[in-house]
């Protein structure tokens, strides 16, 4: 592999892992605080998708909805928590397998709506060119989506680090009864978290849409895909969602090139091997959920 | 007396179900339902193997369909490779890759528990489906095998609908009296102790480390053998068959029928079966309603179809 | 029976052993005592083989088993009864000493029923300690007495030489510690026992030694006379605990 080749694949790599460590960050986060592994996150990625295709389509316009998509798929996490989820405190098992049910139901719904064809939405313009790198044109998309993900890392450390929420969560992550001993309001905070993380696995998705496009069947390969990034990198830690990112994207960009008939095996192949060694992934804190 | 009720009712039952194309031929759509039936009697079986892991040995498994897809890759190859469709060796051939496949994974996955566990294992079974996948020559990667015989044994030839689900039928029975065999016998009532206490089963002296390697070898063979079955059901084997979205199907199927009970997870099998193809011919959104009865199955009704029953009977007992 | 030589065990800063040494005979019956924080489940969870001392080495009939698991542990011929109990909640008690029976005869027998010589057993034990009409009963629904009599059975199903008992009598109302005192005194003489108890009249009723723990260390050792009268344990311990 020539060093431009190298070059371009490992901003490849960095832009996926950019875009894994936005989908990840709120499985990891929902896991940290209620120890619970939300199988529909996916499928809220795959929501997100959908409604930037919708606005697309309505409006013409991409920016948009950067905020929308969000929004609504975090409303949705906002209902599910109290709805579905509550009612399961304290059976972990349980509430893991209820999120797969809600993905089912997600991945059928836009299905009907949408159809079983593949769409896509353009690059935004502004965004739609390329630039020169080391003699290749490479796509300035592709770098926004690094300083996407750069600024997001950043502002959820400020959050996480310097608010009271920021403390909340980080409590919360480490004992969740205590604090409700301690007079915070669990339900509202369990809510809060699940929307938040489920608006960022949105988010994820309207980042993705113009490079990946959007087809039935997107939930899976996300979720499986965030799943390796949080269990590698770290259950329950948004700098374990980034460590993960950071090794599991450059990882399957150099694989697909270097040996494309063993990358994907290799992806989880990595992700066993962690899950033996440390089950909490590299940099989690963990506790072991019956 | 007792016993002889219901023993007879399960034989009567047996020769009911083996029978079925014959009594139904009268039946409009006779040919169609002879082949849901099958279908849903293939599920099943994967779903009775499943309950090995989930039920009697509390082991969630998320990752089982690989075991099954292994096994009907391998049946339909074997025949092809070694231009011999019997079906002894099929079935072999089925049982013993999906085993052994089942101990290079159980080896690893056996060491986590809970939520790990139902993460390796579906990690685990992303990688044999991506290995599917990738094996172009060996399995036709996205393609599939199409064009899989259906065995023969001794003579007889397994090719007509009706030969065929009376093939799926027997089999079916044998795994279900296996089962049953299995959950009342010492090895059985061991996998329930070590769900319900492993650290106790230790102290008593129990390697449960091997003993969930032997349960997850055991179901994953049964898998392979329906894996075999529905490769010759529909003549075809894909990565579909090792997909995740087998996996739970098998799941779910094995949680609202009802974990733990002999017929719950073929009571199970029928009803997702029922509702991703019957249901869809007269209402569009069917996986939704399977995907919300499956919701509402684990919020309020955990015992499945079968516990309930259960649950029920009990009451008008007392 | 027993021999641990140096026994040490760290919790990242927090020192739980700091150099046990001690020497059960066979057939004897010890127990080790001392107040909260001294060490006593810690050292009892190194025996039992669910944790591994950060230094020293223990032996059972001479064999080095500082490394072996429970499961091991179990098949040579010790045997335990938990704290807070460890039993099969949604099993009976039948049910319950039948699987404690089974792990001698080995599970692997995927078509044989449980043969009636086993029931037979978990019967005859369920007997011995005094359940015997309650064989059919869940185990979830049995009084704390009761599941602590189970956990006896289960224990003595084993057909263990040497059996550890942590803090047999934990919750129990005065009428069951003395059935569960005098189910343990009447077991036999040859089966060596160690007892980690607070109940000092239970102590002093079943111990032929006592060895006392404080802050990972043991303070005093010997016979039941010898030990009471040592001035440093009633400072520490005795003098804490109402008689």
């Amino acid at each position: 592999m020539s060093p431009e080749v190298a070059v371009l694949q490992a901003l490849n790599g960095i832009s996926f892992g950019a875009l894994l460590f936005i989908l990840a960050a709120g499985l990891s986060l929902i896991f940290g605080m209620m120890d619970v592994v939300n199988l529909a996150h996916g499928a809220f990625y795959m929501l997100g998708a959908y409604v930037t295709l919708t606005i697309v389509q309505r409006t013409g316009q991409f920016w948009p909805a950067l905020l929308v998509a969000p929004l609504v798929v975090g409303l949705l996490g906002l209902a599910i928590e109290p709805i579905l989820l509550r009612r399961l405190r304290g059976r972990h098992l349980d509430q893991v397998l209820l999120t797969i049910g809600v993905s089912l139901v997600i991945a059928d719904l836009v299905g009907l709506t949408f159809g079983r064809e593949i769409h896509s939405v353009p690059l935004p313009p502004g965004l739609d060119s390329s630039i020169a790198v080391l003699g290749g044109d490479y796509p300035v998309y592709r770098l926004f989506v690094i300083a996407f993900g750069a600024a997001l890392a950043a502002l959820l450390a400020v959050i996480h680090r310097r608010t009271q929420l920021g403390a909340l969560i980080r409590a919360g992550v480490g004992d969740a009864p205590m604090l409700s001993a301690l007079g915070v309001d669990i339900d509202r905070l369990f809510a809060t978290t699940f929307a938040f993380g489920a608006a960022l696995a949105g988010l994820a998705g309207v980042i993705a849409a113009p490079v990946f496009g959007i087809f039935p069947g997107m939930d899976v390969d996300a979720l499986i895909y965030s799943l390796i990034v949080v269990v590698v990198g770290g259950l329950g830690t948004l700098s374990g969602a980034l460590v993960g990112a950071g090794l599991v994207g450059p990882a399957d960009t150099f694989g697909k090139v270097l040996f494309p008939e063993f990358a994907l095996a290799l992806i989880f192949a990595i992700m066993a091997f962690v899950l033996l060694l440390r089950p909490t992934g590299l940099l989690g804190r963990a506790r072991i959920a019956r | 007396m007792r016993r002889i009720v219901p023993i007879g009712a399960a034989l009567i039952a047996a020769a009911a179900l083996v029978t079925f194309p014959t009594w139904s031929s009268g039946w409009e759509s006779s040919r169609y339902a002879t082949t849901i039936l099958r279908d849903m009697l293939v599920l099943a079986i994967l779903a009775l193997s499943l309950d090995l892991l989930v039920g009697s040995a509390g082991l969630p498994s998320l990752g089982h369909a690989a075991f099954f897809g292994g096994g009907g890759y391998a049946a339909a190859i074997a025949a092809q490779r070694l231009a011999n469709d019997d079906l002894l060796l099929g079935l072999g051939a089925a049982a013993l890759v999906a085993a052994f496949l089942a101990l290079v994974i159980g080896v690893f996955a056996v060491r986590a528990a809970g939520i790990f566990f139902l993460m390796l294992t579906l990690a685990f079974a992303q990688m044999v489906f991506a290995l599917a996948f990738q094996a172009t020559d060996i399995t036709g990667g996205s393609n599939g095998l199409s064009g899989v015989h259906r065995p023969t044994l001794l003579g007889l030839d397994f090719n007509a609908p009706d030969a065929l689900f009376q093939l799926v039928a027997a089999v079916f029975l044998i795994v279900v009296a296996l089962m049953w065999r299995i959950r009342s016998s010492t090895y059985g009532r061991a996998l329930v102790g070590l769900r319900e206490n492993e650290r106790r089963m230790r102290a008593l002296g129990y390697d449960t480390t091997r003993l969930k390697l032997s349960a997850f070898v055991l179901a994953g063979a049964i898998a392979g053998v329906g894996g075999a079955l529905s490769g010759w059901s529909l003549r075809f084997v894909s990565t579909n068959d090792v997909g995740v979205a087998r996996s739970v199907e098998a799941f779910v199927a094995v949680l609202i029928g009802g974990t733990s009970t002999l017929l719950g997870p073929v009571v199970g099998a029928f009803v997702v079966l029922y509702l991703e193809r019957v249901l869809p011919s007269a209402i569009p959104f069917a996986e939704t309603v399977l995907g919300v009865v499956f919701i509402v199955f684990v919020l309020a009704a955990r015992q499945g179809i079968v516990g309930l029953a259960r649950t029920a009977y009990e009451r008008v007992r007392t | 029976m027993i021999e641990t030589r140096d026994l040490r065990r760290e919790f990242g800063g927090i020192t739980a052993l700091a150099g046990v040494s001690l020497t059960v005979a066979d057939g004897e019956r010890r127990a080790i005592i001392g107040p909260n924080g001294a060490g006593k489940t810690t050292l009892f969870n190194i025996l039992t083989g669910e944790l591994e001392p950060t230094s020293g080495e223990v032996s059972i009939a001479g064999e080095d088993v500082t490394r072996r698991r429970p499961h091991e542990l179990a098949r040579r011929g010790l045997a335990r009864m938990y704290q807070r109990n460890e039993l099969f909640d949604p099993l009976s008690a039948r049910e319950n000493v039948a699987l404690a029976v089974g792990a001698v005869t080995g599970p692997y027998r995927p078509f044989t029923s449980p043969p009636a010589r086993d029931l037979d057993a978990a019967d005859a034990l369920l007997d011995r300690v005094g359940l015997t009409d309650r064989r059919g009963a869940l185990a979830k629904v049995l009084s704390h007495g009761e599941r602590r009599q189970l956990e006896l059975a289960l224990a003595l199903a084993q057909r263990p030489r040497l059996l550890l008992l942590d803090e047999p009598t934990a919750g129990m109302s005065p009428a069951e510690t003395a059935r569960i005192t005098e189910l343990i005194d009447s077991l036999d003489r040859a089966l060596t026992i160690v007892i980690v108890e607070h109940d000092m009249d239970v102590v002093f009723r079943l111990a032929e030694r006592i060895t006392v723990l404080h802050e990972g260390r043991i303070i005093a050792e010997g016979t039941p006379a010898e030990v009471r009268a040592d001035t440093q344990v009633n400072e520490v311990y005795l003098g804490k605990v109402v008689a």
